[in-house]
Order: C-alpha cells, then sequence, then structure tokens
C-alpha cells in the first residue's frame, strides 16, 4: 500500500523536471515533483481551515450550551456574547474566502481554459464500486483515480453544500427581521435547526473522511508544500499521472490568448467581487436586530401609598359638669369624680409617683414627694403645683384647676 | 493585711457563690425563654393591685391608652395615635399568646414617660419597629438584608419596616405554626400588606391572572407578592441578577406537573424556552456570571409583570400574533408582522407544531446518518483492508524492498 512507499520528501531532488515514463520508472523520474496547489491556494485552504474551526469550535458550544462540553468552552472563550463575536468573524471570513474561491474559479475555468476536473462524473460512481471490489479482494487494485478522486470531489461538493446552507441559515439567524420580511417568521428557527446540524455534519465529515484520507491513510502534504511525488502520484492520482506522462494535458496558452480572455475576465469579475463585497457588508450591517439597553422592566411607580384609613374621631371621656346643681363643693360631692376620671390611669392602681388620688388620706398624704393637697394651702400642694405648670400629661382644665385653687383655699373640706 | 483578709475571703465565697450559681441559672434559665416571662408577667399581675414596678400589667398601659382620642402632637405637628383597641390587641398573635404591652414598649414604663424624641409618626415608627428584632432576630436581621432594610439604610425613611406589613397592635399569624406553611386564608392578605405602599402594582397584580384568581376565588395555587419576591429577605427586582434568575422564579410553579395539569398549561415552557435562543443566552449567563446585564428577553419581558394576563386572553393574549408583536417590538423596534412566528410559542417542534422546523430537523435526523454511514463505510473496508494486507505481508515473509509492484500482487494474493 501507499504508506509502505512513504517518499523520502527530505531529498528536495526535484531538479530538470525529465520525462516521466511510468512504464520504465528510473531512480531520476521517481524524484519528480507535482505541483497540485499553487501557493495562493494553499493560502486560501489555510484561511478556510481556519475560519471552519474556528467557526465548529466557536458554533458547536453554542448548540450545545448547556451541556457541561459547550459550557467550558463558552467560559473559555470568555462567555456566549464573546464567543458569539468571534463565531461572526469567523463567518466573515469564510465569505470573503468563498467569494475569492468563486473568482478563482471562474478564472481557471474561462481564462486559463483548465479542465473542470472536480465535477463529478459517471466514472467516480464506477471508482467506487472497484473499490469496493478491491477491499473485498475481487480487484487487484484500487480504482483508478483522475486528478481528484471521488473522496475529495465528495468533500469538495460538500463543503460547497455546506457553504451555502450554512450562509443563507446564517444570515437568516443573523437578520431575523429583514428575513421576516420576506418569509414566515418560522424559517428563522428552521435556519437555526438547518445550521445546527449542518454542523454537526460538517465537523463529523471532516473528522471522518478529511482527516482519514489525507492524514490518517497517508500524510498528503500537498495542500502544505503544494507537491506530490512520484509515488504519491502513482498511488493517488494514478490516471491523472498517466495522461501526464503521455502528454495529454495541453501545454499552457499562448500569452496573448490569455491577456485577450483576462481584459473581459477582470472587469466583470471586479464587478462581481465588488457586488460579493457589498453583500456580505449588507450581511454584516443590514439590520440592527435588537436593542442594546435592558428592557424595561415594571413601569408602574414603585412607592405609592395606599390612602390611609383616617384617624377615628376623637370622643373624649365626659369629665362631670361643674356646675351641676346636685353635689357639694367637697372631695365626696365633686373632687373624687374629678381626680378619678383625669388622674387614675397613672395615680391610681399604680400609684405612679407614689401618689395614689383613690381617697382622701391619700390625696393628703401624697406620695414620695410630699402631700398633694395641703388643706388651705393651694401654693404648697403638689397637685397645683404640678397642674399650674401646664404640661402635666393628666392636664386639667383652667377652670377646673381654679376652682381645685378655691376649694383647698376654704381648706379643702371632705365631706 | 488585716483589713484585705476579710474582704479577700468575701470575694472568694462570693466567687463560689457565683460559679455556682451562674451555670445552674443559665443551664436551667435556657427553658425560660421570652414567651415564659411574657406569660408569667401578664398572668400573675393582678388588676386593680399594686403591682411590682416591673411587671406593669397591661391594664395599666391601658387605663390612659385605651382613651380614644388620645394624641400626641410631634414636633412637625404630625398627631401621633395613643389609643390602643384592647380588644383588637387581644385578638392579635401576641395578645392571644398574652405578651404585655412593656414588653415591646421597654422603654415607657414607668410613668411619667421619659419626653418622647421621635420628631415625626414615621420616626416615631421606625423607633418603636426596632423591639421586634428581640424575638423576631432572625426575620429582622433578614429584612435589614432585604431591598428595604437597604433603602433604609440609605436614608429613605419611607421604606417598609416590620409594622408596616405586620401593624403593631394587631398583628396576625399568617403561616400555621404545624406546617410551618402560609394558611389557606393568609394568601389573600399578602398583597393587601404589600398594596400599603405599592398600591399602583397592587392594582396592575389585581387585573392579572394571578391576582384576579388569588382575590375572586381565593386560589391558593397563584402567586402572592411573596412567592416571586420572597418574604423578609425581599431583594431588589431591578438588578441584573433579579431579572437573570426570573426564569427560574416562573419555572417554581410553571415545571410543576402536579399546579399545572389543574389549568392544562404545559410544562414544557422551561426547556422550550431555553431551547430558544434568548433561553440559551439566558441560561448561559445565569450559570456562568449571574451579575450580568443581558438584554435578551425573560418570560417577563413578554408576558408582563404584575399584569401577567392569560395567553388567550381576549383582549391582551399574546396568542394573538398583534399582541405578541407588541411585546417583539420592545426589544426589536423594527419587526413587521411575520416575525413574532419566528418564536415557536414553547412548542416543541411537532408535525402538528412548527411543522417547519420539525422537517428540517427530520430531514437531517436522516441525511447524517446517510452521509456518514456511507462515509464510514468506505473508510472501514479502506482501514480494514490496510491493515488486513499490512498483516499478511509481515507475517509470511518480510516485506520485500519498497516497489510499486507490491499493490498489485497484494490485490491478486487477496
Amino acid at each position: 500500500m501507499a504508506d509502505q512507499n512513504l517518499p523520502d520528501l527530505s531529498s528536495e531532488a526535484s531538479s530538470v523536471p525529465e520525462t516521466p515514463v511510468p512504464a520504465t520508472t528510473s531512480a531520476v523520474e521517481t524524484k519528480e515533483k507535482y505541483l497540485r496547489f499553487t501557493i495562493l491556494q494553499r493560502i486560501e485552504h489555510i484561511t478556510f481551515l481556519l475560519s471552519f474551526t474556528l467557526l465548529g469550535f466557536t458554533g458547536l458550544p453554542q448548540k450545545y450550551a448547556n451541556s457541561s462540553f459547550g459550557q467550558g468552552i463558552l467560559a473559555m472563550l470568555g462567555g456566549i456574547e464573546t464567543t458569539r463575536l468571534i463565531h461572526h468573524f469567523s463567518a466573515a471570513v469564510m465569505m470573503v474566502i468563498s467569494i475569492y474561491h468563486v473568482m478563482e474559479v471562474l478564472y481557471k475555468l474561462y481564462v486559463e481554459r483548465t479542465p473542470w476536473t472536480m465535477l463529478p462524473v459517471v466514472d467516480d460512481i464506477r471508482h467506487v464500486l472497484q473499490d469496493i471490489q478491491y477491499y473485498l479482494g475481487f480487484r487487484k487494485r484500487r480504482a483508478y483515480y483522475g486528478r481528484y478522486s471521488y473522496a475529495e470531489k465528495a468533500e469538495y461538493l460538500a463543503l460547497v453544500w455546506g457553504t451555502v446552507i450554512m450562509g443563507l441559515t446564517g444570515f437568516m439567524m443573523w437578520n431575523p427581521i429583514t428575513t421576516a420580511r420576506f418569509m414566515s417568521g418560522q424559517a428563522i428557527p428552521a435556519a437555526k435547526a438547518a445550521h445546527g446540524a449542518e454542523a454537526v455534519l460538517a465537523v463529523l465529515a471532516i473528522i471522518l473522511w478529511h482527516f482519514y484520507h489525507v492524514h490518517v491513510r497517508n500524510f498528503n502534504k500537498s495542500m502544505f508544500i503544494g507537491t506530490l511525488s512520484y509515488e504519491e502520484m502513482e498511488h493517488e492520482h494514478p490516471a491523472e499521472l498517466a495522461e501526464i506522462t503521455a502528454r495529454k494535458v495541453k501545454s499552457a496558452l499562448s500569452l496573448p490568448e490569455i491577456r485577450k480572455r483576462q481584459r473581459i475576465f477582470f472587469p466583470i469579475a471586479g464587478v462581481l467581487t465588488i457586488t460579493l463585497g457589498f453583500g456580505v457588508i449588507e450581511f454584516l450591517t443590514i439590520e440592527k436586530t435588537a436593542i442594546t439597553t435592558i428592557p424595561r422592566g415594571e413601569t408602574a411607580a414603585v412607592f405609592v401609598p395606599a390612602t390611609p384609613t383616617p384617624r377615628p374621631t376623637p370622643s373624649p371621656m365626659p369629665t362631670p359638669d361643674q356646675n351641676r346643681p346636685v353635689g357639694s363643693d367637697t372631695w365626696d360631692g365633686f373632687y373624687q369624680a374629678l381626680f378619678r376620671n383625669r388622674c387614675d390611669s397613672c395615680h391610681g392602681a399604680t400609684q405612679v409617683g407614689g401618689l395614689s388620688l383613690k381617697t382622701y388620706q391619700n390625696a393628703l398624704d401624697g406620695g414620695k414627694s410630699g402631700p398633694a393637697i395641703v388643706p388651705g394651702d393651694p401654693d404648697n400642694s403638689l397637685l397645683v403645683q404640678k397642674q399650674a405648670s401646664g404640661s402635666h400629661p393628666g392636664q386639667l382644665a383652667i377652670d377646673e384647676l381654679d376652682k381645685v385653687i378655691n376649694w383647698i383655699q376654704t381648706g379643702a373640706p371632705e365631706k | 493585711m488585716p483589713v484585705r483578709c476579710p474582704s479577700s475571703s468575701f470575694f472568694l465565697i462570693a466567687l463560689g457563690f457565683l460559679l455556682i450559681v451562674v451555670p445552674v441559672s443559665l443551664w436551667g434559665g435556657g427553658a425560660y425563654t421570652q414567651v415564659a416571662l411574657a406569660a408569667s408577667l401578664s398572668q400573675e399581675s393582678n388588676p386593680g393591685e399594686p403591682t411590682p414596678q416591673m411587671s406593669i400589667s397591661d391594664d395599666t398601659c391601658l387605663q390612659c391608652h385605651s382613651q380614644p382620642g388620645l394624641t400626641m402632637t410631634l414636633d412637625d405637628g404630625d398627631v401621633l395615635e395613643l389609643n390602643v383597641s384592647a380588644d383588637e390587641y387581644a385578638a392579635s398573635i401576641h395578645g392571644k399568646q398574652g405578651y404585655a404591652c412593656v414588653q415591646c414598649h421597654t422603654k415607657v414604663g414607668n410613668y411619667p414617660h421619659p419626653a418622647w424624641t421621635a420628631a415625626s409618626r414615621r420616626d416615631t415608627t421606625l423607633a418603636l419597629s426596632t423591639v421586634c428584632y428581640r424575638c423576631h432576630s432572625s426575620q429582622y436581621e433578614k429584612a435589614q438584608d432585604s431591598v428595604h432594610g437597604a433603602a433604609q439604610a440609605s436614608g429613605n425613611k419611607n421604606a417598609a419596616v416590620c409594622t408596616d406589613c405586620h401593624t403593631a397592635h394587631t398583628v396576625r399569624q399568617l403561616t400555621d405554626p404545624k406546617t410551618n406553611k402560609l394558611r389557606s386564608e393568609s394568601h389573600v392578605l399578602i398583597p393587601q400588606m404589600c398594596s400599603k405602599c405599592h398600591n399602583a402594582i397592587f392594582q396592575k397584580y389585581t387585573d392579572s391572572v394571578h391576582g384576579a384568581a388569588l382575590i375572586d376565588e381565593n386560589n391558593q395555587d397563584v402567586p402572592t407578592c411573596i412567592s416571586c419576591h420572597g418574604v423578609h429577605n425581599i431583594e431588589n427586582p431591578t438588578t441584573a441578577y433579579f431579572r437573570l434568575n426570573s426564569p427560574q422564579i416562573c419555572a417554581k410553579c410553571h415545571t410543576d406537573k402536579k399546579i399545572m395539569a389543574k389549568y392544562g398549561i404545559s410544562t414544557d415552557v422551561l426547556t422550550t424556552y431555553v431551547a430558544d435562543f434568548h433561553g440559551t443566552t439566558v441560561s448561559v449567563f445565569e450559570k456562568q456570571s449571574p451579575d450580568a446585564e443581558v438584554n435578551k428577553a425573560v418570560c417577563f419581558d413578554c408576558h408582563g409583570i404584575h399584569d401577567i394576563q392569560r395567553v388567550d386572553d381576549p383582549v391582551a393574549g399574546i396568542q394573538l400574533k398583534e399582541n405578541l408583536l407588541l411585546r417583539c417590538k420592545i426589544c426589536h423596534p423594527d419587526a413587521t408582522a411575520n416575525f413574532p412566528s419566528a418564536w415557536l410559542s414553547h412548542y416543541a417542534p411537532s408535525a402538528e407544531n412548527n411543522r417547519l422546523v420539525y422537517f428540517v430537523d427530520l430531514f437531517y435526523k436522516l441525511l447524517i446518518p446517510a452521509v456518514l454511514g456511507g462515509m464510514g463505510l468506505l473508510v472501514a473496508l479502506d482501514l480494514s483492508h490496510t491493515l488486513y494486507t499490512k498483516y499478511r505481508k509481515r507475517k509470511p515473509a518480510p516485506p520485500p524492498a519498497s516497489s510499486p509492484q507490491t499493490p498489485v500482487e497484494e490485490g491478486q494474493n487477496g
């Protein structure tokens, strides 16, 4: 198999290409190098590879955002918003490189008249069947691949399909308002479903198909160094090698003819590139999907006190009418009731300050500070002193106090 | 020395006494909580009899404070009501359990009362409500950490303190002490409490699907204020954190199959939300940076906050795309008529709902295995053939010198 015959690439011996004749392989001929990819194509591949990898690496954790795998990568990349930024940037790179690729293909087809060897043909299906026969032992060797084997063609087609799908669905997700102007809004979640599933398909296909064919089975370095050796060509592209050696491949076109086609191609390609470039800019900027501020929260005012219940109308406790006809101007006749109503809260049971005004004797005894009532001497009666200040909690009215003073003046009779 | 001897022996005796008495009283005293103390105070006091100064009975206080119209004019002209209805207090949880006035009013026990320094009614409330800490320290501390506590700390005197919600003298027991859950008759009281200060929001709530069910039917499933905002440690609902966490608040009930089954509401609302762009973003932020400002829609951006309506409400229901569009436009001002159907309305894609998405999914469910299967088959054949020939080549004879003819020969052998 091919890996048994890995060419010694360290010997950079490809000097003057002598005529390679597969039938009579000489040592010189096997050191021939066959150019497959120009430096521009290799740069194109690296750029596409990087954008693809970044897109996959930033896209899949978004699809699986709530798995531990997704969470881990999102955290590593600095959160989901940063991840989206990287994803969008990579998408822009891929769009630009894809436009470049379209222009390159058109140039090769029109100006250089390169045969469209990437196009799948019926032979490719035959090659698949031949290879299966070979694997199963019904055939002596693999199919004779041309410039591109069915494996490469399948991959290229998948890439074109994938890029188109991802571009379209990506646009719809990036610009949902614009999309909804032209189709049902449900196309946007559908685009999201397709974008995610296509991504899984693309990444798995790259790992399974691409990695196997160019890294595992045989490390094909042509995409990085540009050339394949004679042995590699013999194993990977025998039909193309045969064509080259049989000189079936047309030699370079005449310069004037190329110039003539370039004069037609470049203006058209220029307009096309500008149009597509404009398309990319539109893709990135066509709409401002959402506000960048936090949406308004509760609009009602927070502190709106309910109207308080009105205070109950005061209804003061009735006091004895001092001018009532019954009752005499004595402790029993008037003052006991007056003091009970006005003073009893504190100078009743609780004897605040040691003073009780429950009985005549209590009043004469007084509290800690001395007798409340000194018959005949209102000035030395503490009750009068306290009340005269006007700020005692249980305050007597002025005419009530006058009446008390008069009563004490007259000896404060009990009965 | 002769002087010191008696004093030091007295000191030693005192110390020995303390060593015995203090541990005993601490150990035994644990059982005497303030409840017990309160009960002894209120029950042992005998109205009409002179009482010891330490335990002034409620009757003593009520001799003055039961007088209707007993008021005091404060410095700012506020009239402070000093009347307490003995019957109402007796019906309150504190009254029922026999707590005495002076257990809360610790600084006015003696008469004449010390001069009252609070300059306004509000200052009076603020000063007096600190006493709740004595028995309810856990709730009090939670309230201190709440949005109300923070507002108070920053000088907003209007922010609620204990008695604003619980009242001072008519405190009700809202929870069942056995289950520690709200009593069925308590639910409806909660929005009323909050409405004392948040009346505008209360009015919105009463018209919402939740508020109407609570007030009209005393529905026990619908959320009251505290279901979403918490009880004493009410957090600031305008923070980025609250916004980011809010879908989990709604999900508490809306993913509960038992509750939702009663009303025929899907419990897939959270998973379908998280599967969508808004929900994915919110859930990632919620896990990775819960304090981040995220403007992606959360439940209440579409459904409303205090004025949540049924989705099939004939007037405001967002089942109607035109109504939903109004909500979309809050964040997507340029949205047009088709835009709301980009949202899958909490339906997982199926052949009935969201058919387009369902068929895209189905297409890829077939395409991915088909493509990868074909590729995998060819790769497997190639790989096994390669390994097989390698094995064959190595075993029977050492491989010959590298030659381009080798594969052909192997092919013949294989």
